[in-house]
Order: C-alpha cells, then structure tokens, then sequence
C-alpha cells in the first residue's frame, strides 16, 4: 500500500541503542525508514498509511505494550521481530490481540546485545552484583544476552569459567540451563574444535579499569565517556552547537576506525594528516569561483568536502579536548605513577611517587584517588603499607569522603583475598624472565606498559596452558585441542584497553577468533560506579573521623 | 551534517543544502536554476573574465584530468593498504575471519497465525452477526412503519434478554425503575440504561452493510420484513408507551444498541475507511519512488554512455546522450519538487498536523535530498561538441601512436634484448622484492618514518607535528603543554641516545672482533677451497667447448655444496659477468676475450674463483645493476659492473647463440637470480663476502646483510651446539642487540622482529645456564 514505514520501538532504551550502533541515520533512511518510535510513547498518531517494523525485547511490559499496540493498531501491517527468545504464551496472548491481522511477521532475531566494536559487545548493564552475588533479574538479563550472543554468532559452546568468582558459576550454570533447554535452537553445524566461553570476573583484575588509557578509543571512553558510540562534549569550553554530541563510529568514519587502536601521539600526527588533506580540498573562500566548471566542480565536491569537514571538525575536537584534559589534569605524569604502580614492584619509588602527586594541585580528586587505589590494590599486603598515610594526604587535600571510602571499597572489590590469579608478582619461571627480560629491553612507552591480566589468560588459554583447576570447565567434557573460536566474558564489565588487547591477539594468532564480552564497556567513572553499586561502600579508615558521621563500618 | 555520521533521528532541517549558490549562498531550487541564477548574478561582476571562460573551462578541465591521473596512481600505491588497514580495523582480520552469517533467528509466525485464525474466526463471526443483524433491521423503511411492528420486527431479528432477569444496568449498575428504564440493544438483545446506550445512524448502517455486501457478497440477504407497510406511526401508542415514548421519537430513525456492539461496528467502519482512504502523502510518495526507480534505471546507462563519450569513442551518439542526461535531470528536478511538496504537506491548514507526521515528511525530504545529492553529483558532464571533436581526434591519435609503440617493441624485443631493458626489468623484480621482504605496510609517509625511528624519536615527531597543528588552530595553551612535553622528551632521547652510543661502540668492537675472527677462519676455509678446485681443475681434461665449462662448474659447484635449483646455469652466467668485477678493467678485456674465443683452460679455475666471489657479491652487483653513473666513486662495485656486465652479456649472446639453444633463458635466470635476495647461496656466502675486505665499507647493505635471519641461526646452532657457554651466549646476545639497532634504523621491521624472538631465546637459555650454574 505506501513505502514508507514507521517503527516502532521497543523498551527499554538500550534496543534503540542496537540499531544505532550498527546503522547511521542516512543508511536506514535508504531503506525507506523514516520515522522512529518508542512503543510505550503515548500520543503516537495512527498512520494507517505507514508499516511498522517493531523490534523487542520479549519482557513482560514489551509484550503488554505490544498487545494494547494491536488492540489499536496505528499502523497497517506490523513486522514483529523479538531480540531474544520469547515463551508460547506470550505468542498465543499477543495472537489473541491481532483481531484486524495486521501481523506479517513474527520472528526471534537474536540481537539483546550493543556490538561495540566488531569483536567486542557489551550489554549495557550497570551493577550486575550485589556484594559477591548476582543481583537475580540481571542475572537474567545477562544470561539472555548473552545467549542472545550465540545464537547470532551461531556458537553452542563449551563453558569454562573462573573458579573464584560465584558469580561467575552461576552465569555459566544459566547459561548451560538455556543451552539445554532450547537445544533445539543451538543445534548447529558442528566444528572441528568446539567454540569456547569464558566467564571472568572483574574484581580478578581491578586494576585495569582504573588506568589512564592512551590509545584513541579508550582514552575517549575514560576522559569523555562514550555511550553507545556517542560522545557528549557540551562540557566542553567553547564547544560548537552542532558538536555537542559527536558520534564515533568505526562503520563510517574512516579515521576512527584506523586510529581508534592508536597511540594519542600517533594520533596526533595522523590528524595533522587528515587536516592537510582537508585543506588540500577546500575550496579557497577568498578566491571567486571563476568560471561555471569551478563553480561545477565546487557543487560536485560539496557533499564529500562537507562529510569531510564533519570528519575533521569532529575529529580535531575531540583530540583537542583530550589533550587539553590530559594539560589540565597532569595526566602524563599521573599516567606514568598509575603504570608504575600496576606493572613494577617497587614500593618505595611508587609511594613516593604517589606522594608527589597528591601533594600537586594540577592533579584531580578522581586521579588522586584512584592513585592511592592502585597502590592500595598493589601494596594491599607490604609489609611497609602506607595506606593510612595516603588516605590522610587525601584528607588534607580535600578529597571528598566518596573517594576516600571508594578506596577501602576496591580493596575489598578486587583485594588480593578476592582474586583468584595473582595480578602482581609473576608465579612461574616463565613469567619471572618474562619480566626481567622486560627490564632488561627497557620500556617502550611508559605510559602502555600495563598489560590487562586478560592478555595472559587468553594467551595461556589459545596455547591451551590455561589451568583446569582455576578455570574449570562447566560439564564433564573439556577440549583437548587448542581453542579457536573464544568468547570471553567479564562480570562487571570489560574495558577498552582489554578491547584492544583481544584486538592485538586476534591479530597475532592467525586462526584464533576471540570476541570480547562485558556487562558494560567501563572506565574509571563507571567502574567506580559498579564498585559502589555492588555494595561495597568501603570502611572509613580514619579513625579520627568525627563521630557524628554515619559510620559505615560493617 | 556537520559530523560525519549524524546521530540518528536528529533533526536535519538545520543544514542549509540544496542547490546554495556559492556566492551568495542563495537556495536555489534546482541544478539549472543555480546555473542561470550564477551567469545572471556574478557573472556581472568580472565581465572581463566572462570573455575568457571557455579557455578556462578547457584549462580546468585539463586541469582536473591530470589530478584525476594522478590520485589514480596515488591509489593504486596506497590502495591495497588502505584496504587492508579498514578491513583489519576493530580486530577483524577479513582473511582469518569468514564473513559473519546471519545469526539464528526462528520464526513464529506459524504459531502466532494459528492462535490469531482461532481468535480471529470467533470475531470475525461476530462481526459479522451484527452486521447481518444490522442489516435486517435497516432493510425496510423505518419512517413509514408502526413502531409496533418495528418492535415486532426487532424482536424477531435477536431474542431480547428478560426485562425481569437485569434489575441493574449491567453497565453502569444503576437500578432500573420507571425513571430508569430498560433499553434493549437491537442488535444484541442485551439490556442498558438510557445512558448507557448508544444509537447507530442509518447512514452508518446502511455503509456497513453496503460494504459488507461486497465483501461478502455469499450472505443472502435477509428475507422478510414486510418493507410495504404504511400507516403513521404517529398515532398508535404502544403498550408501554408513556410520556417517555415521546422522547424516544427522535431516536426512530436511529437503532439503539448496546456500548460493545457499537465499538464492533465502529472499529469495522474504520478498517472500511482506511481500506479506502489513501493520504496525498501516500500518493505523492509513490510517484517519488517510481521517478526514483527511473533514474536507477537511468543514470547507469547513462554513465556508461558519458564515459565512452569522455574517452572519445565513437559507440555512442552525443546528441543522445545529451538527451538522456537531460531527461535524467529532469526526474531529479521532478523529484526534488516531489519531495518538497510532501514536506509541506498540511502546513498550512488548520490544524496543525502532528509533530510526528511533520517529521515524517522531513524525513522523507531528507532521504530524498540525500538521493538527489547522492546520485545527481555522480552524473559526469558531457563533452561540448568541439571537444568532442577534439577527444576523437586525440583519441585516433593516440591510437596510432600506440600501435606504432607496440611495433617498435616488438622489434626491439626479437631483435636484441637491449641492455636499458634488461636493466630496466631487473630493477623492477627488484622493487617488488624489496617491497615483499619489507613486510609490513606503510600507512603514510608520516607514519613510515615513525616506524623508522625509535619509539621516543616517534613521539618526538609526532609531538612536533602536534605541536604545529595546535599552533594553526591558535590553541596556545595546548602548544605551551605539548612544547613542554616536547622537550622533556627530547631530554629523554637524548639521554637515551648517548646511553645507547656508548653501549653500541662497545659492542661494534666486540662484534668486530669476532667477526675478524670468523673471517680469517673462513679465509682459510675458502683458500682451501679454491685450491682445491684449481687441482681438481687440472686434473680434468680441459676440452674447449663450452659445455664443458659449465659441466666443470657444475661438478665444482657440488664440490662447495652451494649448488641450488639452477644454480648451473646462473653460475654460467655470473661467471661471465665475473671478470669484469674483480679485475680490473684492462684485465677484464682479456677475460673476455677468453670467453669469445675458445676458452683457455688456465682462465678457467680463475674465472671459477671469481664466480664464487660473484655469487656472493650479488646483492651488490643487483643494486649496482640499476644504471648508476659510471664515474660513482662513492660505490666500487657499480663503477664497472654494470657496462661490463652487459657488454659480457651481448658479447655472450651474440657468441653463444650458435650452439647454446637455452641462452635465452639463462639470461633471464641470471636476472632473476641476481634479484633474488633470498637466494640460499648467497647467504651462505655472506662470510665470504665479508672476508672481501668490504666490511668495514660501512655499506648500508653490508649492515642489513649482517642482520641476516640465516646467519644468525648458524650462529645459534653453533653456539648451541658448542654446549654453550655463558660467554658465547653472552655476546650474542650482544650482537642480536646490535643487529636489531642496525635493522630498526635501516627500517626492517620484520627482520627486528625475528631478531626479537632470537633475542628472547637466547635471554631464556641464557636465564636457565644461569640457574644451573647457581644449583
């Protein structure tokens, strides 16, 4: 009947997010796709004149809205495509509401999760734990997603998962019971090595999300923040009205998607390139456009040197606001203490080192704190611990009480009583001179010493070294050949710089596909953020705090 | 868009677009309108220029070919990288991962369309009830019959509930009295207060039934109702009239029913409407996309047509295609009036139509701008007559030049392959050597130097760079910080740089020695060698035929184990290119004529020392290959090569012709061989070629020789082999140190890297020796 189709959209927000993710505005526009709705937006006008593709998660308010949607429906024919899989019943109430059999489709296409980047997925979810244990409904949640995960990668794999960490367990119990239980669905070509899942958890290795990150993608995320590759700037001195919010985008922005792994420094002159090609085809405004093929050539130019200028502005500020956060907050340097603190063991050096930057006013309360976690983290057992030092210059410096109990609350996040692996000290012979030999090389870059505890486990797991009794598998079949395809997911979120390291692995072992998972993509912010959302409000470890506080002490 | 990729559903309309008039930046509608509204308006303003146009257009145009010319070779250069780079980005290697199928889905349809049958039969039988109902009790005339027999009527067509059984208005739940009384739904028989009850029109009645008269046009229509009746209905009073009655009056010509079967009959009136009804909006945008599908159609032949036309030929017809460039152009301005109009769909009636369905047709202007701009942009411009002309002409021209270019190679190519072009290919197997064993891809000049330099040095420039770019954007704070970054890192390097000096001189003495030692060794090795061949050569019976010669050479070849794959016939030649190279030129001469004329056996074991030399040398001579002024004193080895070379080699060819039938192909081997860096034989030999006496040259290629992978791992075995010792460890540990200097510096990334693992080996064995020796 008409062309044009409207869609209607499903809750909660993220589902909005998993198409914006993989399409830009002008890609779903040339699919005759021009108006997006919410599906519980009251006051949505009937367009009978419309199609209406609804992509949602099967929960219950979806399928409620759904129903009273084709009780009334406002548009002519409905594509109904859920992200996951939905029960009997809830097919048979919302058949039961088509009586004008406006329904031309009905379908499960498995997409609960935001694909990040294209080994990477996230399924958005802040505080997925409470304390040690998963906070039930978004157990379920991640078991869905993740599942969801499988399906469209088409995987039915073997589970392994981290011995110390409960959560862990439990996820890939679920997931397992799912596997089970719509075996049907999981039926697929078998492959000579069956795919493997890895189920981690964050509070194994804290430090990483904690770092100063240098390379373009991850430092966006930790200094700006990205959100489902959206990037607000209005905070920004001066910012430009239509660069509020700036979209980044490996899928169609060249340049991010071959600097996005990239070094800042590397950056910089790659965008100092991109200016000189941007200016090379600039039309000069002075200079009259002397003659209708000039002026033709101008017009025909236009729409590529305007994408192009999008490109450049876009890219030049956001680079301009990192390295103006990087002067502002002293960030070199503090990234350099941050290193030092992760990946050396000298303990006198770094308290030093940390006491230097507490005491300069350049350096941030966030930075500060998250300073005197990592050293917390590191030198939770040294014999010397200075902690109560540190908390006290944070004291004196000003530093808010939220960031002080954050500190005892990492600790008690991802201490050492917690981790299953050693973050710091190397165990076997192997990893010693491993180390040494690193001394010996020298650093390449200070500031991307730090390697994420994730490297070595996937490392060790495509040799096939990774030990059974500290990550088990989940069943009584294990795989006796080296790994190929992994999925790797973490509790409590993965992060860029792990990103970036699946990156470089994929890279080097040729035939190893690894794709990274997390309940989010996190920086320091929003690990903290996690941290403090799983309960874990830290203990006040002043003693001299004046009493009338609420003492959290547990 | 000001951002490259827009976020999503944000609002478009801020962005002036269309066809702007660069000057004025004027909206002007359409493409043509642009360019009249330019010729009117500026072109006033320089009339002097006017005059002149055409000579600028022509120059422009030429212009922009040769721009075109060369970014297409700029391409070409980088494009495969360029690929590789966005393929690989985000972790995806396009040849390790298969395209991803699309995931599992699974379909409910069925399920969802059994459930809905079961439902749907139960409504649609409903519906139609009433309708049936409906129409019974419409199909008589209402005014002109007793109400009695009305009554009578819609009794007969549903049964009415029971006055007494519905003391309650089930809808509202007031009590029924004689104030309240009870209604009876007509159509359903239920009963409702006064206020419950709703009334169907007969207009809409008689549309229902109509409608479902087609449809369902099987229904036989209701029998009976005597529709003839006459008699007022005035008069006669019923029996439960009252004064009520009276109030009911107007209701005649309405039938009362009950809330539910109104909304059944409501909804179905609705869908009869909308199966009707189709918006101007609709309309509208069903022209937009057949006028879109034409020029999908279009503009691909006409693209082929322009481009034929642009190159000269002559298969299609300009006037032609001028006619279907401007056919093509007229959709576009079609489509571009289209697209307007459904944006200001009912803007300017009242009410105001939904925000929703204004942006609706935003959207369906912006996509339709965006096709416009898209597909429009891509129509290249046809050549003007005279150019035409002008192009055909060239075209012929270069035609003839072409062919007559291809002859002339053909001769030259079957009447002697000329030295330049011998030269020439060799140089190019080299380049695309050189290119492989680089390895990695450059991903620009910038980026290649960064790769180059130390990781400080990198930072450094890239810092410089920043630096300057911050300065163009006048951020001075941010130049102030990245200068002070600057410089702290310059600190550094520089530290670093004297650190590394003194460490690389220590160890270029160490390495030096030893190889002074591993030469004099292989010296001796080598004297041995020769000697021993001379005596072998005597011993033989030296026939003059040439054959011979390479037969001996053969046997000699195996003697030193070096023989490769065709080794045999590359010795032949390399042989022949061997007296010119160690000898001097004067010396050369006679060499030569040994080989035009029968060769003499004392030449023999001489020449055969040389080869071996030769061979060795060959990287050098394959450089020297490439016609080098002769008078370079700077390289020795080019000074005579080359000339000599190929003067052996014409001498050769020319000589050799009458009884050797694989010359040809020997000559090409010879080249090949000579590119060929990774050939075996002379790896082996980088000793000897060392206990030349160049290796203190300080010859580039010398350093990169020494970082040979090959080398190396003898020296492993050897060390290996020799129960290694702390100390050997030790220094070559020391000299892999130095040859991943020497190769970072000289840009061989690969070679760094395999040198690494070397490095990393010999540290691990050296860490184990280590803790043996501490047990």
């Amino acid at each position: 009947m008409c062309g044009a189709r409207g869609d209607a959209w499903g809750r909660p927000l993220p589902q909005t997010g998993v198409v914006s993710m993989v399409y830009t505005q002008s890609e779903i526009l040339q699919k005759e796709v021009y108006l997006f709705e919410r599906i519980d937006s009251f006051n949505r006008e009937p367009m009978k004149h419309l199609k209406a593709i609804c992509f949602l998660r099967p929960t219950k308010e979806n399928v409620e809205y759904l129903i009273q949607e084709l009780r009334r429906p406002k548009y002519s024919i409905y594509f109904i495509y859920f992200s996951n899989v939905i029960s009997k019943s809830d097919i048979k109430s919302l058949a039961e509401a088509d009586e004008q059999e406006v329904v031309a489709e009905v379908q499960e296409f498995y997409g609960d999760y935001i694909a990040v980047n294209p080994h990477v997925f996230s399924l958005n979810l802040l505080g997925c734990c409470q304390g040690r244990n998963w906070d039930p409904a978004q157990l379920a949640r991640t078991t869905q997603g993740l599942t969801a995960l499988l399906l469209s990668l088409k995987k039915c794999p073997m589970i392994r998962y981290q011995l110390s960490s409960e959560p862990a367990k439990r996820l890939a119990e679920c997931v397992k019971q799912v596997i089970t239980k719509e075996y049907e669905l999981f039926d697929f070509r078998r492959t000579e090595v069956p795919p493997l899942l890895l189920i981690l958890d964050r509070s194994d290795d804290a430090i990483t999300p904690l770092l100063n990150q240098w390379t373009y993608q991850a430092m966006v995320h930790e200094l700006l923040g990205i959100n489902n590759n959206r990037i607000d700037l209005s905070r920004v001195p001066g910012i430009s009205k239509d660069l509020r919010e700036v979209v980044l985008s490996a899928e169609n922005d060249e340049f991010y998607a071959n600097n996005m792994y990239l070094n800042f420094a590397e950056i910089g002159s790659n965008i100092k390139n991109l200016m000189e090609d941007f200016q090379k085809r600039k039309p000069k405004e002075q200079q009259k456009l002397e003659s209708i093929a000039d002026m033709k050539a101008f017009v025909e130019n236009y729409p590529q040197f305007k994408k192009m200028s999008g490109t450049v502005s876009k890219h030049v500020t956001v680079v301009g606001e990192l390295s103006r956060l990087v002067a502002e907050r002293n960030l070199l340097e503090v990234s350099e203490v941050e290193q030092e603190l992760a990946c050396q063991n000298d303990h006198s050096s770094a308290l030093q080192n940390v006491r230097r930057l507490l005491q300069n006013p350049k350096v941030t309360e966030l930075d500060a704190a998250r300073l005197v976690m990592l050293y917390a983290l590191h030198y939770e057992r040294h014999s010397s611990n200075s902690l109560p030092g540190l908390l006290a210059d944070l004291r004196n410096r000003g530093v808010p009480d939220k960031y002080r109990k954050l500190v005892s609350a990492v600790v008690e996040y991802g201490g050492k009583r917690v981790r299953g692996s050693d973050l710091f000290s190397p165990k076997d012979a192997v990893a010693i001179t491993k180390q040494f030999l690193k001394g010996l090389k020298g650093v390449e870059n200070v500031y991307t010493q730090h390697q994420p505890l994730l490297q070595e486990t996937l490392d060790q797991l495509i040799k096939g070294k990774l030990k059974d009794s500290q990550y088990p598998y989940l069943g009584p079949n294990t795989l006796r050949d080296r790994p190929q395809d992994i999925i790797v997911f973490v509790i409590g979120g993965a992060t860029y710089e792990e990103a970036l390291t699946v990156y470089n692995l994929n890279r080097t072992n040729p035939g190893v596909r690894i794709v990274l998972g997390g309940t989010t993509i996190h920086n320091t912010k929003s690990f903290l953020e996690e941290v403090t959302a799983a309960g874990f409000r830290g203990r006040s470890t002043e003693s001299s705090q004046v009493p009338p506080r609420p003492s959290s002490r547990r | 868009m000001a951002c490259g990729c827009p976020p999503p559903f944000g609002d478009p309309a801020e962005v002036r677009e269309g066809f702007l008039c660069p000057l004025c930046l004027k909206d002007l509608r359409a493409f043509h309108q642009l360019q009249a509204h330019y010729e009117q308006e500026h072109s006033g303003e320089d009339r002097d220029v006017r005059a002149q146009l055409r000579n600028l257009v022509q120059k422009a145009k030429r212009a922009k070919k040769k721009l075109l010319k060369q970014e297409g070779d700029g391409r070409t250069d980088s494009g495969c990288q360029e690929r590789y780079e966005s393929f690989s980005y985000g972790g995806i290697d396009p040849y390790m991962w298969e395209p991803q199928e699309v995931g599992a889905m699974r379909s409910h349809l069925s399920d969802f369309k059994k459930h809905r049958a079961a439902r749907i039969d139960h409504y649609v039988v409903e519906v139609n009830k009433l309708i049936i109902r409906l129409e019974k009790l419409t199909s008589f005339d209402r005014a002109n019959t007793e109400s009695t027999k009305i009554r009578a009527i819609e009794k007969s067509v549903v049964p009415w509930v029971n006055d007494q059984d519905v003391p309650f208005c089930p809808d509202c739940g007031s009590k029924f009295s004689i104030r309240n009384r009870r209604h009876h739904c007509r159509l359903c028989g239920s009963i409702m207060c006064k206020k419950c009850m709703e009334l169907v029109g007969l207009p809409l009645a008689s549309k229902l039934t109509s409608a479902s008269k087609e449809a369902l046009s099987s229904h036989t229509s209701p029998s009976s109702s005597p529709n003839s009746v006459h008699g007022s209905r005035r008069g006669s009073i019923s029996s439960i009239s009252s004064v009520s009655s009276v109030l009911d009056e107007k209701d005649d010509d309405r039938i009362r029913c009950c809330q539910h079967c109104k909304d059944t009959l409501l909804k179905r009136e609705q869908q009869i409407d909308e199966r009707e009804y189709t918006p101007e909006i609709v309309k509208l945008y069903e022209k937009l996309r057949l006028c879109m599908e034409k020029v999908d159609q279009k503009a691909p032949e006409y693209i082929k047509m322009a481009e034929s036309l642009n190159a000269g030929e002559t298969t299609y017809n300009l006037e032609h295609a001028n006619d279907l460039r401007v056919e093509i152009q007229r959709v576009y301005e079609f489509i571009d009036a289209l697209s307007k109009k459904i944006l200001n769909l009912g803007l300017h009636e009242e009410p105001q139509p939904h925000p929703k369905t204004l942006q609706l047709q935003r959207m369906i202007r912006y996509s339709a701008t965006l096709f416009v701009q898209e597909k429009l942009l891509g129509l290249m411009s046809l050549p003007t007559k005279d150019q035409y002309e002008e192009l055909k002409k060239r075209r012929l021209h270069m035609a003839a030049l072409e062919t007559h270019r291809r002859q002339e190679e053909k001769q030259k190519d079957s009447t002697s392959r000329s030295v330049a072009a011998v030269n020439g290919d060799a140089s190019h197997l080299r380049k695309g050597t050189v290119r492989k064993s680089e390895g990695w891809l450059p991903t620009s000049s910038v980026s290649r130097q960064c790769e180059i330099a130390d990781p400080l040095l990198q930072q450094i420039d890239n810092i410089t760079s920043f630096i300057k770019q911050a300065k163009a954007a006048n951020r001075l704070d941010e130049v102030r910080m990245l200068q002070e970054n600057l410089r702290q890192l310059q600190d550094e390097y520089d530290q670093q740089q004297t650190l590394k000096a003194i460490e690389l001189s220590r160890k270029q003495a160490e390495e030096e020695e030893m190889q002074r030692e591993e030469l004099q060794v292989l010296c001796e090795k080598e004297w041995e060698r020769e000697h021993h061949k001379f005596m072998s050569q005597h011993a033989r019976t030296h026939s003059l035929d040439f054959r011979e010669v390479k037969q001996h050479q053969h046997e000699v070849a195996k003697e030193n184990q070096n023989l490769i794959a065709h080794g045999l016939d590359l010795d032949i030649t390399q042989m022949k290119g061997n007296p010119s190279f160690e000898t001097t030129a004067v010396q050369q001469l006679p060499a030569k004529e040994y080989f035009i004329f029968p060769v003499k056996p004392q030449n023999v074991p001489q020449c055969d020392k040389d080869q071996n030399r030769a061979a060795c040398l060959n990287p050098f001579e394959d450089e020297a290959d490439t016609p080098l002024s002769e008078e370079d004193p700077a390289n020795p080895f080019a000074k005579d090569v080359s000339p000599l070379i190929s003067f052996s080699n014409a001498v050769l060819q020319s000589d050799k012709k009458e009884y050797n039938p694989f010359e040809t192909e020997e000559d090409e081997q010879t080249n090949e061989a000579s590119v060929s860096t990774s050939n075996p034989f002379e790896e082996d030999e980088d000793p000897c070629q060392e206990s030349g006496g160049n290796w203190n040259s300080g010859n580039p290629f010398e350093e990169g020789s020494s970082t040979n992978p090959f080398e190396v791992e003898d020296g492993n075995e050897i060390s290996e082999e020799e129960a290694i010792e702390e100390e050997l460890l030790l220094q070559q540990i020391d000299n892999i140190k130095a040859y991943i200097f020497d190769a970072k510096h000289s840009g061989r990334m690969d070679e760094v890297e395999v040198l690494t693992e070397n490095l990393k080996e010999l540290k691990c064995t050296l860490a184990k020796q280590k803790e043996k020796s501490n047990c």
